[in-house]
């Protein structure tokens, strides 16, 4: 049986503007997660709000997220004090599948990179290599740098500002790898919806695959309302589009598979 | 021991706590959450003849204690409802309700003659005259005593099952669509589904929902619900479901004292998954707390001030 957690805000890092990682208590939710899945975290609104998994401790029993303020809700669970108590439900959704991949090309938009980081961590301790491009506004909207680099085989970062990285968004940064960095890699995207079709486009042509994790409004996270829903292609059912859920068919579809 | 069982028409419950359509899919979501067998039913996902794929998104709006939808009826389809998600929902040990939706008299007589045949494994048939997020059919049948009265008489005699109609609170007198339902041959009313709002992104100042308007439920519209339910006991025959915002028993003890003999359970499952097994195992505290012998004994309780 699944349940609904109570969950202790144990640490709270900022890392960069407007943005934190928090670290919560949760041991069957630390056991669980898998890179790509999210949690869905009680606020003082009506609503939870949904977070992909950004890292797991299952020595602490602890699991982090990344917060960006977006709206209200963020900006109440980001406002919280270290003791206070959360509902959670998680781990929820399909996270990235690593079956039969051996290369790992991570793409990256702003808080895209939370999610990645865990998906990083998780190739490191496969053993499959990582290439992670992350693309962010500006020097001051950038973080987590250190981080990226430290996990990923190699890292780069793009700033539309110009400020640092390469200038321009994160498909500059792709057109700058080798066909070797490239050869035989799977692609992982998480970011803007534009940044991931644009991503899915570039993989297409290279013949790589690609997995997106799409991002809706949701409300309550394990598919019974039918609220976060997502077109994608229904050929087989010789209909030009079905919708299916965020939450719980994603948030992390086949990119092939996805109408933009 | 305490009777948490209720009688709705000849449909015996085990206790009043039914899980309300569009909000539980069709249980196997909520199969992982809770235990079937504490609960008194499960109404289906609003059934169509057709599959469709309902509204574009964004189909949610989170606002003050509760929130608008706009979904449009997303379902399989009654083929598909028949061969895999009815057979998987009888196996779930409690009541199973389909709700039946549709465009046309057409539609609503198909769903019926199938969900509603002798050897039909449904237990009751919930005719849907009140979504307010579709063009056609629902709510555009319900918003009228006549509408809902000429409804109700196509469908009466197709089947022998419980017909229970659920009703819209977008109407001027949800008495007189209650009466309807009741004089056209309804077994039971359910009140009330959703009621339409809107909400708008400032930024862009365009609705929030793609649909521009959508079904306000939760808390928000619990007063709402227990006004009509209360208004409706007072002149009706049959039994009454009652739905709309229920969090917590105490708020089940409400609605059965305002005239409901069971509820369901909606936008609070989406909030809390275990939900309805927690309001039922807090019913039976309750009646312990209040030495109440059958939960029965509370429907239609309540002592109007005198006007």
């Amino acid at each position: 049986m699944n349940r609904e957690y109570v969950a202790v805000l144990l640490e709270k890092k900022i890392v960069g503007k407007g943005n934190a990682l928090l670290t919560f208590s949760g041991k069957e939710i630390a056991g669980k997660a898998e890179p790509g899945q999210f949690v869905n975290i009680s606020c003082r609104y009506f609503l939870k709000r949904p977070f992909g998994v950004f890292a797991v401790d299952t020595k602490n029993n602890t699991f982090t997220i990344g917060v960006r303020e977006t709206g209200k809700g963020t900006k109440d669970i980001l406002s919280s004090r270290i003791g206070d108590t959360f509902l959670v439900l998680g781990p929820l959704g399909n996270g990235f599948d690593f079956a039969n991949v051996q290369k790992i090309i991570a793409v990256g938009g702003g808080t895209g990179i939370f999610p990645l980081m865990f998906a990083l961590e998780k190739a490191k301790s496969f053993g499959i290599p990582t290439i992670a491009v992350n693309g962010f506004r500006g020097k001051e909207d950038a973080f987590l740098l250190d981080d990226c680099e430290s996990l990923a085989g190699k890292a780069c970062f793009t700033s539309d500002a110009g400020d640092f990285g390469i200038h321009g968004n994160v498909l500059h940064a792709l057109d700058t790898l080798t066909k070797e960095d490239t050869s035989g890699a799977a692609v992982f995207a998480v970011g803007p919806e534009i940044m991931m079709k644009k991503v899915s486009e570039w993989a297409a042509e290279r013949g790589l695959s690609c997995q997106v994790s799409l991002e809706r409004r949701m409300a309550c996270g394990i598919g019974i309302c039918l609220v976060c829903v997502c077109k994608v292609k229904a050929a087989e059912k010789g209909i030009p589009f079905t919708h299916v859920r965020c939450c719980k068919e994603g948030p992390v579809m086949n990119a092939s598979e996805v109408i933009w | 021991m305490v009777d948490l069982s209720v009688q709705v028409g000849k449909l015996k419950l085990r206790n009043p706590v039914l899980l309300a359509s569009g909000t539980c899919g069709f249980g196997r979501e909520l199969k992982e959450y809770i235990d079937f067998s504490s609960i008194g039913g499960i109404c289906s996902k609003g059934l169509t003849v057709l599959p469709r794929e309902g509204n574009p998104g964004c189909r949610v709006a989170e606002t003050p204690s509760g929130m608008l939808n706009s979904v449009g009826l997303q379902n399989p389809g009654l083929d598909r409802f028949v061969e895999y998600e009815l057979p998987f929902m009888r196996t779930l040990d409690t009541a199973v309700i389909a709700n039946i939706a549709g465009h046309s008299t057409e539609d609503y007589q198909r769903m019926t003659q199938v969900l509603g045949a002798p050897d039909s494994p449904v237990d009751a048939l919930e005719l849907n005259l009140s979504c307010p997020n579709v063009k056609e059919g629902c709510m555009t049948i319900g918003a009228t005593p006549e509408g809902v009265y000429q409804m109700i008489k196509s469908v009466r005699s197709l089947t022998d099952k419980p017909l229970w109609v659920k009703l819209t609170p977008n109407v001027t007198s949800i008495t007189a669509t209650a009466l309807a339902a009741e004089e056209a041959g309804g077994d039971a009313v359910v009140l009330i589904n959703t009621l339409l709002g809107m909400a708008i992104d400032i930024k862009t100042r365009r609705p929030v929902l793609m649909n521009n308007t959508g079904g306000l439920s939760g808390p928000a519209i619990k007063p709402v619900a227990i006004r009509m339910i209360s208004e409706c006991y007072r002149l009706l025959s049959i039994p009454i479901i009652g739905v709309g915002g229920i969090m917590s028993a105490e708020d089940v003890i409400e609605f059965m004292i305002a005239g409901a003999s069971a509820v369901e359970i909606g936008t609070a499952s989406l909030l809390h998954p275990a939900v309805c097994e927690k309001i039922a195992l807090d019913l039976e505290e309750y009646m312990l707390d209040n030495q109440l012998n059958a939960i029965s004994e509370l429907t239609g309780t309540l002592r109007l001030w005198e006007s």
